[in-house]
C-alpha cells in the first residue's frame, strides 16, 4: 500500500481522495495554486505544495511542477482526480518512467480511449455495439457528403481529439454538411490542436446511460451499474440518477455484462466509463471514460462501493475487494451538480460565501470543499459542490431530493440550487421520461 | 527463540510507555506521541475539570474598525511575502545555499549584491536552477536552511 499520495487536483475531488487516503492511513499532499491556498483539502492534507500562480497551465497542468513536489515529498503515488491530467497518456507514462504510481490505467489504455476514433474501434472490436459512423477519419468535405449520404440524415461531425460533449457539429441535410465539416475541423484544431474528425448518425431523442466498469489490470473486470446522465445543458451534465428510469433489469445486465466482458478482455486496470447513448431500446457507445467521474456517488450511494478506495488499493498492487456476484444494486440516487452560477441566465458568480448551511439526514451526502466564508476563485469550473440523495425507491430518493434542496443554504453568491428545485418538481422529471434535449428544451422555453 | 525476542520487545515497549508517563508529570505535558521502528505509542492524561465559582465576567474588549484594520496591517508588514525586497521562489524543489556541498554560499546576510546575481540554486528533478537577485542591494534576511524543500511563492531572500 503507498505510503503517500499526491493529490493532484483541486475542488471537491481533491477533498474526496483525501478522505479516502486518510480511511486507509495514507499520508497525503495537497499541491495546490496561490488562489486555493485556503482551499479545504489543502488545510486537511497532511502536507501541502503551492506549485504555482492560479493559471492551470503554471499550477495543476503543470508536469514539472507535479513532478517537483513528488520529489520533496517523497510522494509514491499520485491520485489525478479528473479533468486536469487525469487522461494525459503522457503523464502518465512520465510517471511510469519515474517509479511514481499513477492511480488510474495503464497510458496505453488512456491512449487508445482518448483518440475518439480508435475508442471506438477498440469497442467495436471488443463487442461493445457503436454509433453507425464512418470508418476511420474523413479528409474532405466531398466524403462527407458522401459518407451522410450512405448513413442518412441528420449527422454529427466529431472531433477525434475531443470529448465530453466538446468539438460536435450537426448536419441536418446535404445543404449544411460542407460548413459543418470545416467549422467542425477548424474549431477541433483550435480547441484541441488535432483538426481529425469523424461522422456518426445523430440520434434525435437518445439519452445518454453510462456504465460504471472496474478492473485489476489483469484480467478481473467487473459492472456496477449504470447512470442516467441525460440532463444536460451545452453537453455539461446537471443532474445524473442511478439507475436509470430508462432500463429494465434484463437490459441492465445485459449492457453491463457486455462491458465487463470488454474490460476483462482489455485486462482494463481501476475505474472507468463507457458511455452511451440509449435509444429506442438499442444502445450506441459514443466513448470511454478512463478515469473517476463526476458522478462516480451516485453508483457509490447504490452499490455501498468506496470507488476512489477501490482504485488505490489496485494501483498499489491490492485485488479489488469484490466480485460481479458481490455488486448489489440497491435503491436509488440522484446526484445534483451545483455550480456557484445564476440559476437563470448561468452567470458565473465567484466571491465569498457567507452563509453555509449544507442538509444532512439519513442518506443525505455533500460533497463539496466549500465552507463558510470560503472564496471561490474566478479561475477555475464554477462546480462548488455536489448534492447527492439516496433512496429505497425512486419516489422517496425524490423526496429527500426535494427536502434537501429547501435546507441547503448558500450565501454571498449565486447558485443553481432554484433550477434544480424548479427540475423536482417538473413531472417529466418525476416520472423519468426524458431525453438529452430535454433540458436546453426546458430552459429555452422557461426563457418565454 | 522467536517468544523470547517477542517477550523483550513487550518489556522494552512497556518500559517505553512507563517512561513516557514519567515524562508526561515531569513535564505537565497532558500528551505525548511517538513513532519508531513502526511503533506508534501515545500517553495521554486527562485533565480533571472542577466546578469553580464563575468569574467575574472580563471587560468586553471592544476594539473599533480603525483598531482592527492597523492590527491587519501590521501584521501583513511583519509578513516577509509583503516586503517590498522579497525574492520569492518562482518554482517547486530543494534549496541550496551554494553550488555543491562545501563551496561558499551565493549570498549571506550582509552581502552586497548586483541585480541577476545568483542568490541560490534551486534543484528540482536533477537540475540546478540558478535564482538571481531581481534588484541589487544588500542582503538582510535569508529565510531558508540549506536543502530545504521550497513551494512555489516561499520568500527565499529579502534584499533590501
Amino acid at each position: 500500500m503507498f505510503d503517500k499520495v499526491l493529490i493532484a487536483n483541486r475542488g471537491e475531488i481533491a477533498l474526496r481522495i483525501q478522505r479516502a487516503c486518510k480511511e486507509l492511513g495514507i499520508a497525503t499532499v495537497a499541491v495546490h495554486s496561490t488562489a486555493d491556498a485556503d482551499a479545504m483539502h489543502v488545510r486537511l492534507a497532511d502536507e501541502s505544495v503551492c506549485i504555482g500562480p492560479p493559471p492551470s497551465s503554471e499550477s495543476y497542468l503543470n508536469i514539472p511542477r507535479l513532478l517537483a513536489a513528488c520529489e520533496i515529498t517523497g510522494a509514491d503515488a499520485i491520485h489525478p482526480g479528473y479533468g486536469f491530467l487525469s487522461e494525459n497518456a503522457r503523464f502518465a507514462e512520465i510517471l511510469e518512467d519515474h517509479n511514481i504510481a499513477f492511480i488510474g490505467p495503464t497510458s496505453e489504455h488512456i491512449r487508445i480511449m482518448g483518440d475518439k476514433i480508435a475508442a471506438k474501434e477498440t469497442a467495436k472490436k471488443l463487442g461493445i455495439p457503436v454509433v453507425p459512423g464512418s470508418v476511420g477519419a474523413i479528409e474532405t468535405a466531398e466524403e462527407a457528403a458522401h459518407v451522410a449520404a450512405d448513413m442518412g440524415y441528420p449527422v454529427l461531425i466529431k472531433a477525434a481529439a475531443g470529448g465530453g460533449g466538446r468539438g460536435m457539429k450537426v448536419a441536418r441535410s446535404a445543404d449544411e454538411i460542407a460548413a459543418a465539416f470545416g467549422t467542425a475541423r477548424s474549431e477541433a484544431k483550435a480547441a484541441f490542436g488535432d483538426d481529425a474528425v469523424y461522422i456518426e448518425k445523430f440520434l434525435a431523442k437518445p439519452r445518454h446511460i453510462e456504465v460504471q466498469v472496474f478492473g485489476d489490470g489483469h484480467g478481473q473486470a467487473i459492472h456496477l451499474g449504470e447512470r442516467d446522465c441525460s440532463l444536460q445543458r451545452r453537453h455539461q451534465k446537471v443532474l445524473e440518477e442511478a439507475p436509470s428510469p430508462a432500463l429494465n433489469d434484463a437490459a441492465r445486465q445485459h449492457i453491463g455484462k457486455t462491458v465487463a466482458t470488454a474490460m476483462q478482455k482489455l485486462k482494463y486496470r481501476g475505474a472507468g466509463t463507457v458511455e452511451f447513448l440509449y435509444e429506442q431500446g438499442e444502445f450506441f457507445f459514443i466513448e470511454m471514460n478512463t478515469r473517476l467521474q463526476v458522478e462516480h456517488p451516485i453508483t457509490e450511494m447504490v452499490t455501498g462501493v468506496d470507488l476512489v478506495i477501490e482504485q488505490i488499493r489496485v494501483a498499489s498492487g491490492m485485488p479489488m475487494t469484490l466480485t460481479q456476484e458481490d455488486v448489489t444494486i440497491s435503491g436509488h440516487a440522484i446526484e445534483c451538480r451545483i455550480n456557484a452560477e445564476n440559476p437563470t441566465n448561468f452567470r458565473p458568480s465567484p466571491g465569498q460565501i457567507t452563509y453555509w448551511h449544507p442538509p444532512g439526514g439519513l442518506g443525505v451526502r455533500v460533497d463539496s470543499g466549500a465552507y463558510q466564508g470560503y472564496r471561490i476563485p474566478p479561475y477555475y469550473d464554477s462546480l462548488i459542490g455536489k448534492l447527492i440523495v439516496h433512496g429505497k425507491t425512486r419516489n422517496e430518493c425524490l423526496m429527500r431530493l426535494r427536502r434537501c434542496l429547501s435546507e441547503f443554504v448558500i450565501d454571498g453568491i449565486d447558485t443553481t440550487i432554484p433550477l434544480f428545485t424548479e427540475l423536482v418538481r417538473h413531472p417529466d422529471i418525476a416520472n423519468g421520461m426524458y431525453d438529452i434535449h430535454w433540458l436546453e428544451n426546458y430552459l429555452t422555453t422557461r426563457e418565454d | 527463540m522467536a517468544r523470547e525476542t517477542r517477550e523483550k520487545t513487550n518489556v522494552q515497549e512497556k518500559q517505553l510507555i512507563r517512561d513516557l508517563a514519567t515524562l508526561l508529570n515531569e513535564t505537565g505535558l497532558t500528551e505525548i506521541e511517538i513513532e519508531k521502528s513502526g511503533l506508534k505509542v501515545r500517553v495521554a492524561r486527562t485533565v480533571q475539570l472542577t466546578a469553580s465559582a464563575a468569574p467575574a465576567a472580563p471587560p468586553a474588549v471592544q476594539t473599533t474598525a480603525r483598531e482592527r484594520a492597523e492590527a491587519e496591517s501590521k501584521r501583513s508588514e511583519s509578513d516577509p511575502a509583503n516586503h517590498p525586497g522579497a525574492v520569492k521562489s518562482p518554482m517547486v524543489g530543494t534549496a541550496y545555499r551554494a553550488a555543491e556541498p562545501g563551496a561558499a554560499p551565493f549570498a549571506e546576510v550582509g552581502s552586497r549584491v548586483t541585480e541577476g546575481q545568483t542568490l541560490l540554486i534551486i534543484e528540482a528533478m536533477k537540475t540546478m536552477n540558478h535564482i538571481p537577485a531581481p534588484a541589487s542591494g544588500t542582503v538582510t534576511e535569508v529565510l531558508f536552511e540549506n536543502g530545504q524543500p521550497v513551494e512555489f511563492g516561499e520568500v527565499l531572500v529579502i534584499i533590501e
